[in-house]
């Protein structure tokens, strides 16, 4: 049986935990799981303060107040505390960047992955309020509900990390 | 349904998430970029597993009549081109909107400029949106799925595609064992072949 003080669970295990909280989501909230909307939620009700014309905006305004905008905020501030007790548990708690990024980009540099996170970020964001989901919204939900437009986003999301993958180093 | 009640079931529901994210390794940047090099497959795993799961919840909450299905409208040039930024953007970020909350939560610091970077770009579209509306956002044959496309039920297809999946999963975990993708560091970075006319490091080796 999977412990909280294992460094690793099984993928499928995993998965299934994730695929169950759409019970939840469908029952209790009347939707579906999802992360990259509450980025506008955070983004609009921050820049509202600076520009108070943007909460005037319709789709801002769409995603600054009521029940389901702040549920999807408080899964991600939960997945951050979900992680963080996780690898306190198991010893895993990490610091400064992945190893990974010395082999991918050829370098240690942290001032330059901090760089390009913020850039990477913004597209990634940007696409995904384009499409109108991520991979939990498109892929994990949407997909669970054979929706056309969402098969259609994920798999140009494949094809897109795909290509830009094989641009970078090999890991 | 109150605001705060929401908030106390999104904070435990996600702290379920952020659990599975992260005692899965998935949240790994090297997972996330070893899956987009076709390197390591667990991100797939896990991913193909959620959708598995959430079909069989969907095809029984949907086939009893307890929940209404809520996807997506589909917006071809939207989804396509939303897609491809969105997989660039997971690509160089190693990370996707939902696992960046828990490279955090895990320690890793350049999360914090991925979450920066991400509320900037959510924020701009927010201000793009009226512009990009009448381009990509309009149109389309609204919110349809392989069931209005097949003029089938919801439930038996969705068991149907969750049994293609099974068979999927079952095949690619013979192909690719996931506790030998996990990595000596348990951050999916596998030891690398040593590069043409280097001496042989037997440590690696006895660790692949």
């Amino acid at each position: 049986m999977p412990s909280l003080t294992d460094r690793a669970w099984s993928p499928y295990f995993a998965g299934i935990l994730i695929g169950l909280l759409q019970i939840p989501a469908f029952l209790l909230l009347d939707t579906a799981l999802g992360t990259s909307s509450s980025y506008v939620t955070v983004g609009a009700s921050l820049a509202a303060f600076a520009d108070p014309g943007l909460a005037a905006m319709d789709y801002a305004a769409k995603h600054l107040s009521g029940a389901k905008n702040w549920w999807q905020v408080a899964v991600v501030a939960g997945i951050a505390l979900g992680a963080l007790l996780s690898a306190r548990l198991s010893g895993m708690r990490r610091h400064g960047i992945s190893p990974v990024w010395t082999r991918a980009l050829g370098s240690p540099s942290t001032a330059r992955r901090f760089a390009l996170a913020f850039a990477a970020g913004f597209i990634m964001l940007a696409g995904a309020r384009i499409a109108d989901g991520c991979t939990s919204g498109h892929g994990i939900s949407g997909m669970a509900q054979l929706a056309v437009g969402s098969i259609l986003a994920v798999t140009a999301m494949f094809a897109g990390g795909i290509a830009t993958a094989f641009l970078l180093r090999r890991v | 349904m109150s605001v705060l009640a929401a908030i106390a079931i999104g904070l435990a529901m996600g702290a379920v998430f952020g659990l599975a994210l992260e005692k899965s390794r998935v949240f790994e940047p090297g997972v996330i970029l070893g899956q987009m090099q076709l390197r390591n497959f667990l991100m797939l795993k896990i991913f193909l597993t959620a959708v598995t799961t959430g079909l069989l919840v969907l095809a029984v909450l949907n086939g009893l009549g307890l929940a209404k299905l809520h996807p997506k409208a589909t917006l071809y040039g939207a989804d396509l081109l939303g897609g491809l930024l969105l997989g660039i953007g997971i690509a160089l970020a190693g990370a996707c909107p939902g696992t960046v909350a828990a490279q955090i939560g895990a320690g890793y610091r350049d999360a914090w400029f991925t979450l920066a970077g991400g509320l900037l770009g959510a924020t701009a579209f927010a201000y793009a949106e009226p512009v990009l509306k009448p381009l990509l956002l309009t149109g389309g044959p609204g919110r349809i799925t392989l069931a209005h496309v097949t003029g089938l039920p919801f439930w038996p297809l969705a068991l149907g595609f969750a049994a293609l999946l099974v068979a999927g999963l079952v095949a690619l975990e013979r192909w690719r064992p996931w506790r030998a993708e996990i990595g000596p560091a348990a951050d999916g970075l596998l030891p690398q072949a040593p590069p043409a006319g280097a001496e042989p490091l037997t440590g690696l080796r006895a660790a692949g």
